[in-house]
């Protein structure tokens, strides 16, 4: 467990090295040392690059990792289904719904009030998925079949705003839907950063509910669990955490579904308090290595973290199948 | 907090009504289950023993009625309360792939810990002594999916031991093992009930294994009653052709002595 954790902090860290270091305008390793360190007279276009354009950029797709990456270990759990991810909850579905609505209906919507629109779609759909799916307590089977419909809706309510909106608005709402950490600032690096601590510490700490309600409802409950109580109080961390996720960055697909099967992996399913660490550090290490992906594959294009994120992440999973079918699992 | 043994653990079910969906499944129940012995539910498919074993541990709500513990209302209980008197095992249980028999005996601590509780000296004991009894102390460090189905149903067994309830209500234990496992399993339950004071019910298909093993046997037809008490009062040719429609001749197991059903 230990050397898992060191193993994946020093990737991590080789990964935020490379991401202030490559772009448009590539440091050396030593630039960089000099710049980090503000020896040996670096330029200060250099300097401006790194901690104003690169540093916030990495750190927020860091942030979003985490956030990914924890809400996705908790539906796994309360879902006791392997595809289950967030997106489930329709949070993706109602959060570009929104998002949609506000750039197509809206002249030249600011920043903020897009962010704030994803983030009330996001949760506005777990709500109704979680209220429809109750009936007089609640099933993970339920959520999901209902969380499918509900979002399809919301997809086609995207589909319609998008066939009739402005050219330039659609392209612009597609743009943020794909999922991007391109307009990053410190602020939203600091306020992302407070938002999730509560939420992330929050999931830590029920380590052990997640632990026994993937045993299924009865067993949960035989157990002594009050599994409905628990089952919604996962869903508002859920929400809270991807809600905020696909708010600053739009749909980053995969790593929230990837990330808490890779930790399974390497740390085995008996403790979440094992896997949460873990699956936080994988969670950050797909989003920021897929930003440096993103920037350097095709110069001087930026491809969406988003878009790498699917390109790389399908692939995997499949392989992820693949090694479960070989009786790896 | 361990279980008060001036008062121990008494179940009962008075005027229990529990419906499926809009079909009223069981009406007017009233059971009590004897204290320190091994009781068996039989009855054919739909008589609805898994129900009332389901309603009686408090995972599914009478419509009417009510089950008592220790004379109080379950409903009134929180469930955490329930689970630190009454062990449940339902029918096939799926456990996360990979995980061992410790750590599943480990969740059967789960009702006695508090959110930010530490393992505690008392946790470790209790699973040690479950997983002493149901014999798989040298198992602990295996993982579920590499056992045979019945070291895998003695693992769900431990589990359920390691809440340290007085009750244990276990939902068709036998099904799906072998000779071997069944009779290991049986002999496990009447070591509890006997050596060490455990009040147990079981849902069971096996007539003539409910006879040889239980001390109280409750026989269901359409959610109703139609006999109850030692297997010598339960089991006769005529209960049989009422509640399972079939013709048999009652005899004496010769190794037992207790009943012995055999269709004619």
């Amino acid at each position: 467990m230990m050397r898992i954790v060191i193993a994946l902090t020093l990737l991590l860290c080789l990964l935020v090295a490379a991401s202030l270091a490559f772009g448009d305008v590539a440091l050396t390793w030593r630039e960089l040392y000099h710049v980090a360190t503000g020896t040996d007279a670096p330029g200060p276009q250099d300097a401006m690059i790194v901690f104003d354009l690169r540093l916030p950029r990495t750190l927020l797709a860091l942030l979003v990792g985490v956030a990914l990456a924890t809400a996705g270990t908790i539906s796994l759990a309360i879902m006791r289904n392997p595809l289950a991810e967030p997106g489930v909850l329709g949070i993706n579905s109602g959060a570009a719904a929104a998002a949609m609505a506000v750039i197509v209906l809206m002249r030249d919507p600011p920043v903020v009030l897009l962010q704030v629109a994803g983030f009330s779609g996001a949760a506005a759909m777990a709500l109704a998925v979680y209220i429809l799916a109750w009936r007089g307590g609640t099933s993970s089977l339920r959520i999901i079949l209902i969380g499918i419909g509900l979002s399809s809706l919301a997809t086609a309510g995207t589909t319609f705003l998008s066939a009739f909106g402005d050219i330039g608005d659609v392209q612009r709402a597609m743009i943020w839907l794909a999922g991007s950490v391109y307009d990053a600032n410190m602020i939203k690096v600091r306020l992302l950063a407070l938002w999730l601590v509560i939420p992330v510490t929050l999931a830590f700490l029920a380590s052990r509910e997640l632990d026994v309600i993937r045993f299924g409802d009865s067993s949960a409950r035989s157990l002594g669990q009050p599994v409905d109580r628990v089952r919604g109080g996962m869903i508002v961390l859920v929400t809270v955490l991807s809600g905020a996720a696909v708010a600053v960055s739009g749909l980053i697909g995969f790593v929230g579904l990837v990330a808490p099967h890779i930790a399974r992996r390497l740390v085995g399913t008996a403790s979440h308090a094992r896997i949460f660490p873990v699956a936080a550090l994988v969670g950050a290490c797909l989003v920021v290595a897929a930003d440096i992906l993103g920037r350097i594959v095709l110069p001087p294009v930026q491809l969406p973290a988003g878009i790498v994120t699917g390109l790389v992440g399908a692939p995997f999973f499949a392989y992820l199948l693949w090694g479960r079918r070989n009786g790896r699992g | 907090m361990a279980v008060d043994k001036e008062f121990p653990v008494k179940i009962a079910g008075k005027g229990v009504d529990i419906d499926y969906g809009p079909r009223r499944i069981v009406e007017k129940l009233d059971l009590e289950i004897p204290e320190r012995r091994f009781t068996a539910l039989i009855g054919p498919n739909g008589s609805g023993k898994s129900t009332i074993l389901r309603t009686f541990a408090a995972l599914m709500k009478p419509s009417g009625g009510s089950i008592l513990l220790d004379g109080r209302d379950v409903m009134e209980l929180s469930t955490r309360d329930v689970a630190r008197k009454v062990g449940v095992l339902l029918q096939g249980p799926v456990a996360p792939e990979g995980l061992t028999v410790a750590d599943l005996v480990r969740l059967g601590r789960y009702p006695h810990r508090s959110i930010f509780g530490r393992w505690s000296p008392e946790d470790q004991d209790a699973c040690d002594e479950a997983l002493m009894l149901t014999g798989l102390a040298d198992l602990s460090d295996r993982a579920l999916d590499s056992l045979s189905g019945g070291q895998r149903q003695r693992a769900w067994i431990a589990m359920t031991l390691a809440q340290q309830g007085e009750a244990i209500l276990l939902d068709e234990p036998t099904t799906y093992l072998d000779l071997e496992h069944q009779i290991e399993l049986m002999n496990l339950i009447t070591r509890l009930v006997a050596k060490h004071g455990k009040t147990v019910v079981a849902v069971l298909h096996d007539i003539n294994q409910a006879a040889r093993y239980a001390e109280h046997i409750v026989m269901l037809k359409d959610g109703r009653i139609t006999a109850a008490g030692g297997p010598e009062t339960v089991i006769s040719s005529e209960t049989i052709a009422d509640v399972f429609k079939v013709k048999t001749i009652v005899i004496r197991d010769p190794v037992a002595g207790t009943p012995l059903c055999i269709p004619l």
